[in-house]
């Protein structure tokens, strides 16, 4: 298949990077509204053709998927005209500025016959399939609670980014910092929520005042509560806490269980089983063991050249990518991608309300 | 009196230069910053002038609208703000892409000056042998997406400026720091070493340290900046007297901490980076290719350097480098202390 990527910020390398290792497909050429920006990634990765214009892209390249990695709020023009030209679409998260426009967005895919996703990549790392397989097979129960928590650097290289410059465009995002991170969060706990009906209740501040009125401008602190029926939920967005913990807890009727995206890991917290204070005794051991047992994978997989930063993204996209060359179920179902644009407009909604 | 515009006014170099064109004289100056909070540094720099009209220009080149904003009715320009870390696109945003708002600004201006502060990483030394002089009419770098983001991004800018100085016809100077340091910047070039943990890597070996104290860069690019001669010339910036790496790496140790330090000879570290960029090509980037052969020949191989050309147009080094050195690890040294003092308080707020 025939790829070409849209967007030539920092993200788009990891796309390109991804792409790039998956034999089925051929990176065809970028493109950017900056030329000079499009020019520095074909240069660095050897892609024959850039470009600073997509129509023109569109019409001299033979695109199948066109990796859209531009701020949100071109993620559906962009899309049209990409489903248009007969392309299937791969979209950056978050998908499009509120859960009007990612409605509108989706139903312009079908109409055309194409398909979607986003890059939920996170959620296709080894230990989030083992939870999957686990929640299948039955043995985590009914869930009744999930935490879904997610630590931000502000001086890491995306923060500082956006601290650095007053106008970045995630400054105009309706959900400002936390729109562009709070999916992942998100995303992690919607399979759980079961329940047509979400009641959702969300707080955000600053932590710290800053001598800086550029960086003092941005909430960073995000607690969110969500109840649908007999499973609740909390997210949490933390920019000051260290180490930075990207984590998916979920307690359930039979067994709970603990996801570590930063270790990839996880942890199966089972019942106790044998009474007294043997009982107390015998669990460290059986975690000892079951962390014993991720780390020995995690080294397999190492060796294996399994285990790059973005091994999920990688996954995700060989998935998509069968799906369009197969026509099988594409990697995430469109409703739950909908939902998480739901829920993230109520968020907003609350933390910056339209006065 | 010219109307000066000095873009990245709030950096490191930029205060210095500022400094240095108030002590020459030059008093109607602009100066570009990305933040308010950095006017009140620029203040106490004023303060000492009263002569002078400092305007802050707080804006970002980014932005054409800001970008014409800052070069409005000016006659020089020392652009200087620039990407100097974090991923290739963000190194390409912050110096190619404003630099090209800015020279949209002027294509009208005339008559224009521009003088612009490039690096010492534009050159291609990959493939010089060992202790070859680095000068003006040493070959730029013919891949440098092969070297680094900055490397990349430095030449492209340079490029560009001469794409429009050709089209536009203003005056331009460009300037070629070394490694400029100081009061204020960092403590190890990555020429010297690289930190890991707590430790430095030394990588610099024996070799000769291009170095350029801050003071003196600033008086570098004013003299060739405002000299009659030097339109369409290229000056490459540093002291005389270079240390090597070895010698700085003591003197630091003997004046401000004794940090732990492991020396890879050149041989070793070319070896490494053989074995690192082969693993990093079997892996398909498991871990990342922080060190590759051709980058390893570009900052480690050792070379020579050559400020004659900046010496035949009157530069004399204002700071000798012993004193430059004294005064670097004297601020280096007031920082560690500041830093210590500011956990002793933090413990006492917290008593255990």
């Amino acid at each position: 298949m025939n790829i070409a990527v849209v967007g030539c910020g920092k993200i788009a390398d990891s796309h390109v990077e991804e792409i790039r290792k998956i034999s089925s497909a051929r990176l065809v050429a970028v493109c950017d509204l900056e030329a000079i920006i499009a020019e520095q990634l074909a240069v660095r990765y050897e892609i024959p053709c850039w470009y600073p214009d997509l129509d023109r892209m569109l019409a001299e390249q033979n695109v199948d998927v066109l990796h859209i990695a531009t701020p949100p709020h071109s993620h559906l023009g962009i899309t049209q005209k990409a489903v248009s030209a007969g392309c299937h679409v791969f979209l950056e998260k978050p998908l499009a500025i509120n859960a009007t426009d990612a409605r509108l967005l989706i139903d312009c895919v079908q109409e055309a016959g194409k398909k979607m996703t986003i890059n939920y990549w996170p959620n296709f790392e080894t230990p989030a399939l083992e939870l999957k397989r686990f929640v299948v097979d039955g043995d985590l129960g009914d869930p009744v609670h999930v935490e879904s928590f997610i630590g931000y650097d502000l001086g890491g290289r995306f923060g500082q980014a956006l601290l650095a410059d007053q106008n970045h465009w995630v400054r105009n995002l309706p959900g400002k910092l936390f729109h562009n991170i709070i999916d992942h969060a998100i995303s992690k706990v919607i399979p759980f929520l079961k329940e047509e009906k979400l009641s959702v209740l969300a707080r955000a501040y600053r932590r710290q005042s800053s001598p800086d009125d550029i960086v003092d401008y941005l909430p960073d602190e995000l607690r969110v509560m969500i109840i649908a029926g007999s499973t609740s939920a909390y997210v949490t967005f933390c920019s000051h806490a260290r180490p930075v913990s990207h984590f998916l807890r979920v307690y359930g009727t039979k067994n709970t269980v603990h996801v570590d995206f930063a270790l990839r890991s996880m942890l199966v917290e089972q019942r106790q089983t044998v009474p007294t204070a043997l009982g107390r005794l015998l669990p460290p051991f059986k975690y000892a063991r079951n962390a014993l047992g991720q780390a020995t994978r995690n080294v397999g997989e190492f060796a294996s050249s399994r285990y790059h930063y973005f091994a999920g993204m990688n996954r995700l996209l060989s998935s998509f990518y069968d799906s369009i060359l197969n026509d099988t179920l594409i990697p995430i179902p469109y409703a739950e991608i909908l939902r998480v644009s739901e829920v993230m407009d109520e968020i907003f909604a609350q933390i910056y309300p339209v006065i | 009196m010219v109307k000066i515009l000095v873009t990245g006014a709030g950096g490191f170099l930029g205060a210095a230069l500022i400094e240095r064109l108030l002590e020459l004289g030059y008093t109607d100056i602009r100066c570009n910053l990305r933040r308010k909070s950095i006017i009140p540094k620029l203040e106490t720099l004023s303060k000492q002038f009263p002569q002078a009209s400092l305007e802050y220009c707080i804006g970002n080149l980014k932005s054409k609208v800001e970008a014409r904003r800052a070069a409005h009715d000016v006659q020089i320009i020392f652009h200087l703000a620039a990407g100097l870390k974090g991923d290739p696109a963000d190194l390409f945003l912050d110096s190619v892409v404003a630099s090209r708002n800015l020279l949209e600004a002027i294509a009208d201006m005339k008559p224009m000056r521009v003088v612009l502060v490039s690096s010492f990483g534009v050159y291609g030394v990959a493939n010089l042998g060992r202790g070859t002089i680095v000068n003006e009419a040493t070959p730029l770098e013919a891949h440098p997406e092969w070297r680094d983001g900055y490397a990349h991004s430095k030449l492209r800018q340079e490029q560009l400026f001469r794409e429009h100085q050709q089209r536009n016809g203003f005056e331009l100077v460009v300037l070629r720091p070394g490694v400029i340091y100081g009061p204020g910047g960092g403590h190890f070039s990555s020429r010297v070493g690289v930190m890991l943990g707590g430790s430095l890597l030394h990588l610099g070996g024996n070799n000769l340290l291009p170095l350029s104290y801050v003071g003196n860069c600033a008086d570098a690019i004013v003299t060739a900046g405002m000299h009659g001669q030097s339109a369409g010339q290229v000056y490459n910036v540093h002291d005389d007297d270079l240390p090597t790496s070895r010698r700085y790496l003591r003197a630091y140790k003997k004046s401000v901490r004794n940090i732990r330090s492991i020396s890879l000879p050149y041989f070793a570290l070319r070896l490494l980076s053989k074995v690192l960029e082969r693993y990093n090509r079997y892996s398909k980037g498991q871990l990342p290719p922080v060190f590759t052969p051709y980058k390893v020949a570009s900052l480690w191989a050792g070379n020579k350097f050559d400020n004659s050309k900046l010496h035949s147009i009157g530069w004399r080094q204002l700071v000798p480098t012993a004193e430059g050195l004294r005064l670097s690890f004297a601020a280096f040294r007031a920082e560690l202390d500041r830093t210590e003092l500011n956990k002793d308080k933090a413990s006492m707020k917290f008593p255990r």
